[in-house]
């Protein structure tokens, strides 16, 4: 029977991205629950409303101690596709998208707020680019 | 570049995750590195010459 041993890099960063997770959750539940529409933009709005934020400063500590900790050099070398297939995918729909709203005012704007969920699929999608270019047994 | 890795490592009987156990590194850089896909570090094909006994330029070629 062939076991799957997970890399300690992999593990770590999972053990910190599911309490960040749920911190990032909680925090937007909170937000939401406590802050009425069209509130005030007082001390206790901005707090709250920057909760979230500190989980998300977290996510980002979290990827770049995955990048530091991977020790082996392919993996690594993957991961960092993944991130400049990522970051590449969101400066190409942001700036799009912001030339859209530029010089054709009546589409939606697009809230800053969806810049990390776009690069998570920007993730993805640099998953899929590493799948075509670096064969089926790229594991990332 | 060009290597006989898959050969070297039948040769001595390892399997993927033999020789990956022995470069402290994952079994998919081993097939990385044997299907051509990914080129080593320069420390790391020095570990992989020093197991097998051989020099760097014996394992890779340009190519």
């Amino acid at each position: 029977m062939t076991t799957f041993r997970m890399n300690p890099a992999y593990r770590r960063y999972l053990r910190r991205m599911l309490p960040l997770s749920l911190l990032y959750v909680g925090a937007i539940a909170l937000a939401v629950r406590l802050i009425p529409d069209h509130a005030p933009a007082d001390a206790r709005t901005i707090g709250l409303a920057l909760l979230p934020g500190l989980a998300v400063v977290g996510w980002v500590w979290a990827m770049g101690r995955l990048l530091v900790e991977l020790e082996d050099e392919y993996l690594r070398m993957l991961e960092i596709r993944k991130f400049l297939v990522a970051t590449a995918f969101t400066l190409a729909v942001c700036s799009v998208w912001g030339l859209l709203e530029l010089f054709a005012p009546t589409v939606p704007k697009l809230a800053l707020f969806f810049v990390f969920p776009l690069w998570a699929l920007g993730l993805f999608v640099g998953m899929l680019f590493n799948r075509l270019t670096m064969g089926a047994h790229c594991p990332a | 570049m060009k290597n006989h890795l898959k050969d070297l490592r039948a040769r001595r009987g390892w399997s993927q995750q033999d020789l990956a156990e022995r470069l402290e590194v994952s079994r998919q850089s081993v097939n990385a590195i044997e299907t051509g896909r990914y080129d080593p570090s320069l420390p790391l094909a020095f570990r992989i010459a020093e197991i097998f006994g051989m020099r760097i330029e014996d394992i890779f070629q340009k190519g």
